[in-house]
C-alpha cells in the first residue's frame, strides 16, 4: 500500500479503470474506426444513437479482445439511446447506479478497439433538472463533463468516484460531453427491448416559433405563438384541418410559448387523446381538435 | 509580371480564419497557414476560406429544444422572406413573389439577421431551422 496519497489517488484510478474493463466495448464501423458501448447487462450494450449508423447487426470487440456479434435492439433519437443484443452473454462486472453531483470527480471511458479501455477523468460540470431534447425525448437530468472525449469514445460509461454508474456519454453541440443519466438508461432499454422503439406522440407539422401580428393581440390573448411550416399528408394536424400558415397559440389550453412544453403535451401517454389547437388562420381565431398519433418509424 | 499571372498570385495568397476551440491545434493552424503564404485573419468575414477543427464545427450533437426569447421572435411576414430566401430567391424576386418593395424586403431581410444572429443568408436559413420543432 503506497503511503504517497497521489500514488494512492493514482492506483484507484487505474484499478477502476481495470474493473470497468469487462462493461466497455468496441462497436467496429470499420476496419480502422470504431464507437464504446456500454454492456448495460450481460447480453445488451447500449450506444450513442446518433453516432451508430442505421445497421440491424454489429460486431463487438468485448474486454477479453474476443469478437462476440450483436443485433439492433431499438433505437430511440429522442433520448439519444440505442440497445444491441449480444449473441452471448458476457462476464460483465455488478454495478450500482448513482445521481451525478455538481463539482465530483467523474471518470469516462472508452473501448480502445482490442479488448481495453481509454480513460478520460474530469468533474460533473453541470448536474441540472430534466430536459428536453430537440428530437423530442425527455432524459432525467442535464450531466456536463468538464472532459474532453474522442469521437470512438462516445456512447462509454461514466463511473464516480465509487465506481458507480452515472450513465453514458454522448457528444451535444460543439462536441460538449453530455452524459445520458443511468436512470434515463434503465426506463428507456427495457421499453426497446420489449417494443424496438419508444412512442412519440405526433401531430406531423413542423412548427416555428412566431411573434403575433399586433391586430391580433388582444383576439389571440398572447403575444407569440407557432406557426405551421409544413404538415404530414395524412397526419393528425391534416386529418384535424391544420393548414401551412396556421398560427397555433394554444395546445390544451397551455400556450404555446415555450416548444419544450409543446413537447411535454406529446409524451407517450398522449397517443390516442384529443388535442385541442386554437389558431389564428386569415385574421381570426378557430379552434380545431386532432387526435395525437404515434410518431411513424422514421 | 503579366497581369493574369498577377491575378493569379494574388487569389492564392488566401486570408484565412481559423476556428478551434484547442489553444494548442489553433496555434499550430495559424503557424501552418503563415508557413504556407497566406495570411490569417480574425473577423470570419473577411475570410476567404474558414477553417475549423472537426468537434468545434460541429454543430451537430445531441441538444435541447431551442427556445426562442420574445425579442427575438420572427413575424410571420420575416418567416415568408425566409423561406423564400431558403428556395433561393434573389431580393427581387422575392419583393416580387410577396408583392413588396425591394426596399421592404431588404429591411425584412436586416431583421431575420439581427434576430437570428446570422452574418449570410445561408446561416439565418439554418439557424432558424434549429428553432423549428417537429412534432
Amino acid at each position: 500500500m503506497p503511503t504517497h496519497l497521489l500514488e494512492q489517488f493514482s492506483d484507484a484510478l487505474a484499478a477502476q479503470a481495470a474493473d470497468v474493463r469487462g462493461a466497455v466495448a468496441a462497436i467496429r464501423l470499420s476496419e480502422r474506426r470504431h464507437l464504446t458501448g456500454t454492456l448495460w447487462r450481460p447480453d445488451v450494450a447500449v450506444a450513442s444513437e446518433q453516432s451508430l449508423p442505421k445497421r440491424d447487426e454489429f460486431e463487438l470487440v468485448v474486454a477479453d479482445g474476443s469478437v462476440v456479434n450483436a443485433k439492433l435492439v431499438g433505437r430511440d433519437p429522442g433520448t439519444n439511446i440505442a440497445a444491441l443484443r449480444l449473441a452471448r452473454p458476457v462476464a460483465l462486472p455488478a454495478f450500482t447506479s448513482a445521481e451525478a453531483r455538481s463539482g465530483a470527480l467523474a471518470l469516462a471511458f472508452g473501448a480502445d478497439g482490442a479488448g481495453g479501455v481509454s480513460v478520460r477523468m474530469g468533474i460533473v460540470n453541470l448536474a441540472g433538472p430534466e430536459w428536453a431534447s430537440s428530437a423530442g425525448g425527455r432524459i432525467d437530468r442535464y450531466i456536463v463533463l468538464d472532459l474532453r472525449l474522442a469521437r470512438a469514445e462516445e456512447g462509454g460509461p461514466v463511473l464516480d468516484a465509487a465506481g458507480a454508474r452515472l450513465g453514458i456519454t454522448t457528444f451535444g453541440p460543439r462536441a460538449k460531453v453530455l452524459v445520458i443519466p443511468a436512470a434515463t438508461v434503465e426506463r428507456v432499454v427495457p421499453a426497446l427491448l420489449k417494443d424496438g422503439h419508444i412512442a412519440h406522440g405526433w401531430l406531423g407539422v413542423a412548427l416555428q416559433p412566431v411573434a403575433v401580428p399586433d391586430a391580433l393581440h388582444s383576439q389571440a390573448g398572447q403575444s407569440s405563438g407557432v406557426m405551421v411550416m409544413s404538415i404530414v399528408e395524412g397526419g393528425p394536424a391534416a386529418k384535424a384541418g391544420i393548414v401551412a400558415g396556421d398560427i397555433v397559440l394554444t395546445v390544451n389550453g397551455t400556450p404555446t410559448r415555450s416548444l419544450r412544453r409543446i413537447a411535454t403535451h406529446l409524451a407517450s401517454d398522449s397517443i390516442g387523446r384529443k388535442a385541442e389547437l386554437r389558431v389564428i388562420r386569415g385574421g381570426t381565431v378557430l379552434s380545431l381538435q386532432a387526435i395525437v398519433e404515434a410518431r411513424p418509424a422514421a | 509580371m503579366s497581369a493574369q499571372a498577377a491575378q493569379r498570385a494574388a487569389v492564392r495568397r488566401l486570408r484565412i480564419s481559423v476556428r478551434a476551440e484547442d489553444p494548442a491545434l489553433l496555434a499550430e493552424l495559424r503557424r501552418i497557414i503563415v508557413e504556407a503564404g497566406h495570411d490569417v485573419v480574425d473577423a470570419p468575414e473577411e475570410a476567404d476560406v474558414i477553417m475549423h477543427d472537426a468537434q468545434a464545427g460541429a454543430e451537430a450533437g445531441f441538444a435541447a429544444i431551442k427556445e426562442t426569447e420574445w425579442r427575438a421572435l420572427l413575424t410571420p411576414r420575416e418567416i415568408e422572406v425566409l423561406s423564400a430566401i431558403g428556395e433561393g430567391l434573389t431580393n427581387k424576386a422575392i419583393a416580387r413573389r410577396l408583392s413588396i418593395s425591394l426596399h421592404t424586403v431588404k429591411f425584412h431581410i436586416e431583421s431575420l439577421f439581427r434576430k437570428l444572429g446570422a452574418r449570410t443568408r445561408t446561416e439565418a436559413v439554418a439557424k432558424a431551422s434549429e428553432r423549428r420543432l417537429d412534432v
